[in-house]
């Protein structure tokens, strides 16, 4: 009986340690904030205009991204992703990956956008204190979420108590 | 005891608590399974509901892969106790988060439903629950709940309605107990009332009215009842009494009649029988005590062959069958071996109205003394015409033999009137003439001798056969020297007799043998006693008497054997009177005799070879 714990045990633990591609999972959770977070009527131009998740500063999803929105939607807007150059200005989106690591350009950008309903989100331990909304930090191997309130405040994004929840308040 | 027997109090305390318990039981048990269903559909929604939030909470927690809060929002079933396992799995179908968390994986279903599904297993509740953030398919809830907090409240039901039924019936008891009086009560003494008049036979009781309900009605009607009932009684009563005095003066009058008839029948000197149809006695008059040894109480009701088996064979059964078969049947005469008597029978069949046989009347007129009578006059008649013969032949023999010395007489007297002259021939003829005198007085005599003993009146007496031959020995003393004869016999019996006759018996017997003879006479005589078979042989003998055999043998002439009868009838000779003298009286004398005796007298002879007289005396007449 012990043994056969032991075994049913040993096996669901190496089916939990599979190591999944960090961006898969970042991928998905970009998805999933479009599932937990509410944007202001004005942010769309109308109720089928699609939820923009743009991603500045080079691509690390691969298919990933492009795989966990295929054809869905957030309530009536289609999702797409869009693929930002780095020196352009940041144009209209509803999430925001930045994928950089130079804390000068996180807050250029930061500044760029504020004002604007979009969630921003960086791995950058400072990004919440910049005035970023959603900061992914890993702990134990797990990807967490740290949210900044006001600053989602400031951008007229209500996020769901659940995802609060979960995450990290700043 | 069956239902139906049971007292009425017993009765309605019965019904009453019996339809108490099945509707108390009924509502019971259909409000506890009311309470099942409706509990279990309750179970069902409130597990339903708590899946929903539940499921509702951990979006997040799966959308965003944490394992901790999932466990935490799990860990929040803690609060409902009958909440046993519950667990989320993720997008893809693997467990995500356990509750409890240190729980096997086997616990729960390898595959989640994919919609909102709950369903009873046993004494668990089971059910998914799909997790939904805005429509978007983010894992399932598996949830299990025990019933047993269901069960625990249904068995308090249970507990409760059986609690309740009891108290419901106890106070039922009581109640009905209490209440059944109002009903059974009336009855009972109505019934009480009723015992007493059944018991007692006193109409003149009335039942106490209780009140104006049905029993108040029957109790009226009960009254009423019992005073119809007395009314008629008094009536009955009266009728009856003028209807017994007139059946005891029915009674009366028949009697008379009956003592008159069974008088008149009693007194018949003929014997009265009535036999039923199976021929058992049912009547027998006064006269058969005269006849049958048995009572006439014991024979009633008996069948004939019963008490009298014989009756079968001697014809009387026969007759009473014929009558019995509607014949009238006459039997003149009728033998009763058992009472050695006769009767003149009639056998008269008793019919009914319908013309059937149902016994037999039986009159037998006793005609023994006629019949009797009838008899001797026969034999007297009998007697009286052999008398006749006798005398007949007495009269021509006797004036055959008497005339012979007469005519001698007469000749000799002519011969000596023509010669009276020679002296010498007259007193020849003179003695002829006297020879012929003492030969008629001879036969005289002998002829006297024989008719006294038809008429002899003398008594039997014990009489000693040894002093008759003695005394004959004496009176025969010259005789048997001259003839140097011999008798031999043996001791003699002692008979009942008449002493003279049996002497001029033996006398006669001795002196013929003397008589006949040409030689030395030699007389045996011998007594034996006849066997039963031998006397059978001589019909004339008495059974009723013991008799002896005695023997004359002798060594003279004898006779030829075709004269063995006639040796024994009055003035029979066998040889001329100049070869042996006699009368030829002798023998019948003998034979008459022996008759007079009531015994048999027989010869056996042969010529030159001697004779053999039998006689057969009896030894006591009376």
């Amino acid at each position: 009986m012990l043994l056969f714990f032991l075994v049913v045990m040993g096996y669901s633990a190496q089916a939990q340690n599979k190591p999944v591609p960090e961006y898969q999972v970042k991928a998905v959770f970009l998805y999933n904030f479009t599932q937990f977070v509410d944007w202001p009527q004005d942010a769309f131009e109308s109720p089928e205009a699609p939820l923009v998740i743009g991603v500045v500063g080079g691509d690390p999803f691969g298919v990933y991204l492009s795989d966990a929105i295929i054809s869905e939607n957030a309530g009536t807007h289609p999702i797409i992703v869009r693929y930002f150059h780095d020196k352009d200005n940041i144009p209209d989106c509803h999430v925001l990956y930045i994928n950089t690591k130079s804390p000068e350009r996180v807050k250029s950008i930061l500044h760029e956008i504020s004002g604007r309903s979009i969630l921003s989100v960086n791995e950058l331990p400072g990004f919440t204190r910049w005035g970023g909304t959603v900061r992914f930090f890993n702990e134990n191997n797990r990807i967490r979420l740290q949210v900044n309130v006001n600053a989602a405040k400031a951008a007229r994004l209500t996020i769901s108590s659940k995802l609060l929840n979960v995450a990290q308040i700043y | 005891m069956k239902l139906k027997d049971t007292p009425i109090q017993r009765k309605l305390m019965s019904v009453i608590l019996l339809t108490c318990a099945v509707s108390l039981s009924l509502m019971c048990i259909a409000y506890s399974i009311f309470e099942y269903y409706t509990y279990r559909q309750t179970v069902k929604t409130n597990v339903s509901t708590l899946a929903s939030v539940i499921a509702s909470n951990s979006s997040a927690a799966l959308a965003f892969l944490s394992n901790r809060d999932a466990h935490e929002i799990l860990n929040a079933l803690k609060a409902e106790e009958h909440i046993v396992a519950a667990c989320l799995y993720d997008k893809d179908g693997a467990v995500f988060a356990k509750y409890p968390v240190d729980s096997p994986s086997t616990l729960f279903p390898s595959v989640p439903v994919m919609e909102e599904k709950f369903w009873f297993e046993g004494i668990y509740l089971v059910g998914f629950q799909p997790v939904l953030q805005k429509n978007q398919h983010l894992g399932t809830l598996y949830i299990k709940s025990d019933l047993e907090a269901m069960y625990n409240q249904l068995r308090n039901y249970v507990l409760i309605a059986i609690m309740l039924i009891a108290g419901s019936m106890f106070v039922a008891y009581i109640l009905s107990k209490l209440l059944q009086k109002t009903i059974s009560e009336p009855i009972l003494s109505l019934e009480q009332t009723a015992r007493i008049i059944s018991q007692k036979r006193d109409y003149s009781v009335r039942a106490v009215k209780s009140g104006n309900d049905e029993v108040g009605s029957l109790t009226d009607a009960f009254n009423q009842m019992l005073a119809q009932i007395q009314l008629q009684n008094e009536e009955i009563t009266r009728f009856n009494q003028n209807l017994e005095q007139m059946v005891n003066e029915r009674t009366y009058d028949l009697q008379e009649q009956k003592n008159f008839v069974e008088t008149i029948i009693n007194s018949s000197v003929d014997l009265v029988t009535v036999f039923d149809r199976n021929l058992n006695y049912m009547m027998l008059n006064e006269r058969a005590d005269h006849y049958f040894d048995k009572k006439r109480e014991e024979v009633i009701g008996k069948n004939i062959l019963e008490i009298y088996p014989h009756t079968k064979e001697s014809g009387m059964y026969e007759d009473l069958l014929r009558a019995l078969s509607g014949e009238a049947v006459h039997n003149a005469r009728y033998k009763s071996k058992l009472l050695n008597r006769y009767f003149e029978n009639f056998y008269i069949p008793l019919k009914d109205k319908m013309g059937m046989t149902y016994g037999v009347l039986t009159i037998g007129h006793d005609i023994t003394n006629i019949i009797e009578a009838n008899e001797q006059l026969e034999s007297v008649n009998a007697e009286l015409l052999k008398s006749n013969r006798d005398l007949e032949q007495f009269a021509y023999v006797a004036s055959h033999d008497l005339q012979e010395p007469l005519r001698k007489i007469q000749t000799f007297t002519q011969l000596m009137g023509k010669n009276l002259d020679n002296e010498q021939k007259v007193l020849q003829y003179h003695e002829k003439i006297n020879q012929a005198a003492v030969r008629m007085q001879q036969l005289i005599q002998d002829v006297l001798n024989f008719s006294r003993i038809s008429n002899s009146d003398e008594a039997f007496i014990q009489t000693d056969l040894n002093r008759i031959i003695e005394t004959l020995k004496i009176d025969f003393e010259l005789l048997l020297k001259e003839k140097s004869a011999v008798i031999n016999h043996p001791v003699l019996p002692v008979i009942r007799g008449i002493p003279l006759q049996l002497s001029q018996l033996f006398s006669n017997l001795i002196s013929n043998s003397l008589k006949y003879t040409v030689n030395k006479p030699v007389i045996n005589i011998s007594v034996t006693y006849p066997s039963r078979e031998e006397l059978l042989q001589h019909p004339k003998l008495n059974e009723s008497y013991r008799y002896v055999k005695i023997e004359f043998k002798d060594n003279g002439i004898g006779f030829e054997s075709q004269f063995n009868e006639k040796i024994f009838k009055i003035f029979q000779r066998l040889h001329g009177k100049q070869t042996y003298s006699g009368t030829g009286i002798g023998l019948a004398l003998c034979k008459k005799i022996v008759e007079n005796h009531q015994g048999v007298i027989y010869a056996v002879s042969e010529p030159e070879k001697g004779s053999v007289f039998t006689v057969f005396l009896p030894e006591n007449i009376s």
